[in-house]
């Protein structure tokens, strides 16, 4: 279409910074999200009761089967890929399906929300809420069990941080496919428990059959941890290579970019 | 279609007013159905324009394509002299908008709401004044999710209205509405056109459209039906006023040549004599002069709802 410029009278509209927005968005739906006390249960106590149980498990003592780590180390430094994953499978896209469904994101588009800035909001609700689930993890697990220092601190940063890139743009990606919130409510958990138990989260890769290593081996979430585990304790050899779960984030993020439009034209 | 150019009345912006929406050709399809079909009308800068038309006519997306909230398939779209294809975001923050069907996060809270929309502008509206003036103060802390209908319509208005726009849509504007905030809304939309804000005003609701609207656009099936001020589409019907009375009796062909009589006919004891002009006081004088004064004389004039009820009866173009 092509547009033909007639007097603007207005000058006083000039577009707000949209960090400043976005940050300000992110803020108030934190806010929101206190107010919800499923979201209190979900991001915390749920990651903390597991971990503490299955940490719990296989003792404290250095194990062949965990690649020579204590147990309880291997669980809670795996934990951490954990709740990024529940973060990118369920907490995020049933938000985002939820909002479409509703019409709070048409609601906030139509009020000079620009895309950008809802996705750097969702950006950083992500980044909190994956960074405070992270931090129960560790505070419960260290609190219960104790916990030795990372071996290369850095490199868990990069790793985790990789981690909640590849997490939220899987979110992003899901929660503009899936039609509704209860859609993505199931679709999420049917994703989640397989992921979760194959992924690191559930028996070490040693005992698994060699099927189940195979799909392990093609899981973001299995690099992810594994990449955590080998930075923090030392003690993995299982598959860790970083540009895979950048490489899903790039993909995912692309594909919810395409789907966001499509559903908007 | 029936495009009607009339007068309008006094202080209501005339045709010289710059255009601040203009449609040429619109078409927009959802798989193989087309929902607007070529539909061409432009919005006068301070008019409180109305878009017109049954559920389905395909109004929303109308107002949505001019939004930059959908894309068209064809024919070109300018709002406030900018693509909103292309300047969709840029655009947004110039117009205000309260949607059909859309909703806010159910923890969010009224004030918390207004805050946020109007921290996207740089020069809002006083929330304290614009809560008073919606009926909001009372309910500054409550969450979204506790609000009646009529209290999140109210809402929607004021966020639309927060960032001083210079031109707002206004979508099924009083639904859910009780009859005493409906009749509320209307004046404050009078208030906000009478400040200079250009309205676009999109209903089913033909009543509110003739009360409200300097000028009306008609959609039926994603046509543009007819274009006009309320009283000029009503005018369309050929001016055609019914009387009626009651007179078992009397002979029809004693009011044949009655001046502006277009028919006469009998329903029971009733007698309808349909006319044009002043026929009330020609037909009262004839009946005075047969010695026949009726004792219910009554007229009934055509309503914007008998004309948009014939629109949406024709097959549309």
């Amino acid at each position: 279409m092509s547009a033909v410029p007639v007097t603007l009278t207005d000058t006083h509209h000039v577009p707000p910074n949209s960090a400043r927005t976005a940050v300000r968005l992110a803020l108030l739906e934190l806010r929101l999200l206190a107010r919800e006390p499923a979201v209190a249960v979900s991001l915390i106590g749920f990651p903390a009761v597991t971990v503490l149980v299955l940490a719990g498990v296989f003792g404290q003592s250095p194990d062949p089967e965990f690649g020579g780590a204590v147990p309880s180390e291997h669980y809670i430094v795996g934990y951490l890929g954990v709740v990024l994953a529940a973060l990118g499978l369920i907490t995020l896209p049933v938000r985002i399906a939820t909002y479409r469904e509703l019409g709070v994101t048409r609601r906030f588009r139509a009020s000079g929300l620009s895309a950008p800035v809802m996705v750097a909001s969702e950006i950083i609700l992500g980044a909190v809420l994956g960074t405070v689930s992270a931090a129960v993890v560790l505070a419960a697990g260290a609190a219960v069990y104790g916990i030795s220092m990372p071996e290369d601190p850095l490199a868990v940063f990069a790793w985790f941080l990789a981690g909640l890139a590849c997490f939220i743009a899987i979110g992003g990606a899901l929660g503009s496919l899936l039609p509704n919130g209860r859609a993505a409510g199931a679709i999420g958990n049917l994703l989640f428990v397989p992921i979760f138990l194959l992924g690191g989260g559930g028996p070490p890769r040693d005992v698994m059959t060699s099927a189940m290593a195979s799909i392990a081996d093609v899981l973001p979430l299995s690099h992810i941890i594994g990449g955590l585990r080998h930075s923090w304790l030392g003690t993995t050899d299982d598959p860790h290579a970083l540009w895979w779960p950048v490489l899903v984030a790039a993909v995912a993020l692309l594909f919810a970019v395409r789907t966001a439009r499509r559903r908007a034209a | 279609m029936a495009s009607v150019n009339a007068a309008p009345a006094d202080g209501y912006p005339d045709n010289r007013a710059r255009p601040v929406v203009e449609v040429r050709g619109l078409e927009k399809r959802y798989g193989s159905s087309t929902v607007v079909r070529g539909i061409s009308f432009s919005v006068r800068q301070g008019e409180l324009f109305g878009l017109l038309g049954s559920n389905g006519a395909g109004k929303t997306t109308t107002v949505e394509i001019l939004q930059g909230l959908r894309s068209a398939d064809g024919g070109s779209v300018t709002v406030l002299g900018l693509d909103p294809q292309v300047a969709g975001d840029r655009l947004r923050l110039l117009v205000g908008a309260q949607l059909q069907d859309a909703a806010l996060p159910e923890r969010m809270r009224v004030g918390e709401s207004l805050g946020l929309f109007a921290s996207l502008h740089p020069s809002p509206r006083p929330l304290d004044e614009l809560a008073e003036e919606w009926q909001l103060t009372h309910l500054w802390r409550r969450p979204f999710g506790g609000l009646s209908g009529g209290e999140r319509q109210r809402l929607f208005v004021a966020l639309a209205l927060v960032g001083r726009p210079e031109l707002v849509f206004l979508d099924e504007l009083t639904q859910n509405l009780d009859p005493v905030s409906r009749r509320h809304t209307w004046d404050v939309v009078r208030r906000v056109r009478d400040t200079g804000t250009t309205v676009v005003l999109v209903t089913h609701d033909v009543e509110e459209a003739e009360r409200l609207c300097d000028r009306i656009v008609v959609m039926h099936q994603g046509s543009v039906v007819a274009d006009g001020t309320p009283s000029a589409i009503v005018s369309s019907l050929g001016g055609a006023a019914t009387v009626s009375f009651t007179d078992p009796d009397l002979d029809l062909g004693d009011l044949r040549d009655v001046p502006g009589l277009a028919r006469v006919g009998r329903r029971g004891p009733l007698v309808d004599v349909i006319g044009s002009g002043p026929i009330l006081a020609h037909v009262g004088a004839r009946l005075v002069e047969l010695g026949r004064p009726p004792a219910d004389l009554r007229v009934h004039q055509p309503t914007l709802e008998d004309r948009f009820v014939d629109l949406v009866k024709e097959p549309s173009r």
